[in-house]
């Protein structure tokens, strides 16, 4: 390697280099710097304001599952929300008697089996199916919920952690030691993913995705590989669930709903489809999109001039949101199939080669 | 027994709506190999369209409900040149989610006209009671339905087998790169098989009008249970679309009757099996014969 400094473009010449993460020293420092920026983030924000990171980083987290079955192994996954449902509510029911550092991980494996037990269809059919059987099993779970007993009918399980190890954890640092629990969470989920698909396992999805049958005659086993797949995205989306019952201090199945799902879709694509970077900007995104249309429909509601000119029985508010949530994914595959992921490349590659063209 | 012929006959009409909604999805399907998420949307814009012709522009209901269709069709014409057109040649996962994004924007634009929330009833048209056969009554709109549906099934086969298009349609769904090269229009397959969906769509919301009430959120469910419909029956077959939608609206209409007791016995309260049940079918389809039980199943050779 010449100058790991000034290093420009890819200049991994064996496979040993190529096997390693970092290209150059720069990538280690920006990214070392970016985590210090997000652990000293909080404190100059808000409670609110830490909510709404709260929420960013766990749906982050879910994303990064849909980024295996979706982006990596090729299957659409329409019930990521019902996998994160799957993890809170076994938080919900585990967290009385164990540690959240224990309850999390249960969501995670509990919601991995209920996958692979989905993902069955995918040792025989294609992905189009596969979107059908997720499909299934996110009306299914919501039903499921809806009529237990056990589980309060869907209605609110409060799920409490008042204090850990000695330190009291009340309402008013209940966020700020989430956001850090979230964040510590959401750095090993990333470094498993990173780890996992850059290996064998990872260039065995890709080569299925692209060509099952090639990928077959090249020894592999496409139906055990998606099946795979399915159980880790499910796992990915039960830990998130598992702190997102933590973080709300409850377990509602209006959390875990279809639209979720979509949304949790329409993020991995904004992001841009199987990517880490695009796992942030994604949730990012659409989180501050909801934000902002929530305030507008908010707007809406006071405003008299708006309510003047929307005839009678038009509900103005509640249109925006499944409209602007369409439009982005439609919008976004169509102009930019890449997502937002493929902006920040540019905008990485611009600041590198400046003042150059290229 | 006259009460499993009564509950037979109900889910019957209610399976011959789903078998309507389903015909068109099929054929998007066969045609182009989409998977239509915004089926529901379509089947919501329909009936309202429909109503909103017959209820606020006091045209007659039948000519209204066949407005209704053709401007719904119009609007399956309209969304696969603006939308789809444009994903020809991206992968096949890219174009089944621009129909769940496009769902979400139909939804969004219903909410911006009075149907977003609220109960529809559409205007009678039918006389009230029915047909009595020996103890066993069927209501004028459960014979409507199954009606409609046959009259269908009939103009479908008869467009299929006979008519230009239709042959040009079952060429394309056979092998897109031969009937291109024998000079079928693609495109103007693509586009005419989205029409038909939005047509039977619109029939199926309609149907759905004058057996029960219009709501929103009821009709985009019926969307989703087209699902279950189209696996039963193959995805690619369009008789076996009609015999899914069937089964599961006896299915559905048996689940209601003997099931949600059982259910409540086991612990599940609050009955509704009807709703989960074509989706608890679909899994274990997908489970054991994921190719349904009229559809090819797909041969690929290296």
């Amino acid at each position: 390697m010449r100058n790991p400094w000034a290093q420009t473009g890819n200049y991994r010449t064996s496979y040993v280099q190529d096997t390693t993460i970092f290209a150059n020293y720069r990538e280690i420092v920006s990214l070392v710097l970016f985590l210090v920026a997000l652990c000293t983030l909080p404190l100059f924000l808000e409670r609110s304001q830490v909510l709404v990171l709260n929420f960013i980083l766990i749906y982050a987290i879910a994303v990064l599952g849909l980024n295996i079955t979706t982006g990596y192994a090729g299957l659409i996954s329409v019930g990521q929300a019902a996998f994160m449902g799957v993890g809170a509510y076994t938080v919900a029911l585990a967290a009385p008697d164990l540690p959240f550092w224990l309850t999390i991980p249960l969501g995670g494996i509990t919601a991995a089996i209920i996958g692979f037990i989905v993902g069955i269809p995918s040792l025989r059919v294609k992905h189009l199916y596969l979107a059908l059987a997720t499909l299934a099993f996110q009306e299914i779970f919501v039903w499921v919920v809806g009529r237990s007993p056990a589980l309060a009918q869907g209605a609110a399980i409060p799920v409490e952690m008042r204090n850990f190890l000695g330190l009291e954890i009340g309402f008013r640092n209940h966020n700020y030691f989430w956001y850090y629990i979230i964040l510590l969470v959401l750095v090993l989920m990333v470094i498993a993913w990173r780890n996992l698909l850059r290996g064998k396992y990872g260039r065995a999805l890709i080569a299925v995705r692209d060509n099952d049958r090639a990928a077959d005659a090249m020894g592999m086993d496409p139906g055990r590989t998606k099946l795979m797949a399915f159980a880790l995205g499910a796992f990915y989306g039960g830990v998130a669930g598992g702190l997102l019952a933590y973080m709300q201090r409850a377990v509602v199945v209006e959390e875990f709903t279809l639209g979720r799902s979509v949304a949790l879709l329409a993020m991995a694509i904004v992001g841009g489809l199987g990517t880490v970077v695009g796992s942030l900007l994604g949730p990012a995104f659409i989180e501050f999109l909801r934000l902002y249309m929530e305030r507008l429909s908010e707007w809406m509601k006071a405003s008299a001039f708006v309510q003047n000119i929307t005839p009678a029985g038009v509900d103005v508010a509640s249109a925006l949101l499944p409209l602007s949530f369409g439009l982005v994914i439609v919008l976004f595959l169509i102009f930019e199939p890449r997502g937002l992921f493929n902006w920040w490349r540019l905008l990485r590659s611009y600041f590198r080669t400046w003042p150059f063209k290229y | 027994m006259i009460d499993f012929v009564q509950n037979l006959i109900s889910g019957i009409a209610v399976g011959c709506i789903y078998a309507l909604a389903a015909l068109g999805f099929v054929l998007v399907y066969k045609s182009s190999r989409v998977i239509n998420f915004s089926n529901g949307q379509f089947i919501a814009i329909g009936a309202f369209l429909a109503y909103a012709l017959a209820v606020w522009a006091k045209l007659p209901v039948l000519l209204a409900a066949l407005l209704g269709m053709l401007l719904t069709a119009g609007l399956g014409f309209l969304v696969e040149r603006v939308f789809l057109r444009k994903m020809v040649g991206q992968p096949i996962i890219s174009v089944i989610m621009v129909t769940i994004g496009l769902a979400s924007v139909l939804d969004g634009l219903m909410y911006l006209t009075p149907f977003g929330s609220g109960n529809f009833t559409f205007p009678q048209f039918l006389p009230q009671g029915g047909l009595n056969l020996g103890g066993i009554s069927i209501s004028y709109p459960q014979l409507l339905a199954i009606g409609f549906t046959a009259l269908f099934l009939v103009l479908f086969g008869w467009f299929f087998q006979r008519s230009v298009l239709g042959v040009s349609m079952r060429a394309v769904a056979d092998d897109q790169m031969a009937s291109m090269s024998v000079g079928v229009s693609v495109q103007r397959v693509f586009a005419l098989a989205w029409a038909v969906a939005g047509l039977t769509a619109a029939a199926a919301g309609i149907v759905v009008g004058t057996v029960s009430g219009l709501n929103q959120d009821g009709l985009i469910a019926i969307g989703l249970a087209v699902f279950p419909a189209v696996i039963l029956g193959g995805l690619d077959s369009v008789p076996g679309a009609v015999v899914g939608g069937i089964i599961i609206g006896i299915l559905q209409s048996f689940s209601t009757a003997y099931l949600d007791g059982v259910l409540s016995q086991a612990g599940l309260v609050g009955g509704g099996s009807q709703y989960v049940m074509p989706f608890v079918v679909l899994l274990v389809m997908l489970w054991f014969k994921p190719h349904g039980l009229f559809g090819t199943e797909e041969i690929e050779r290296v």
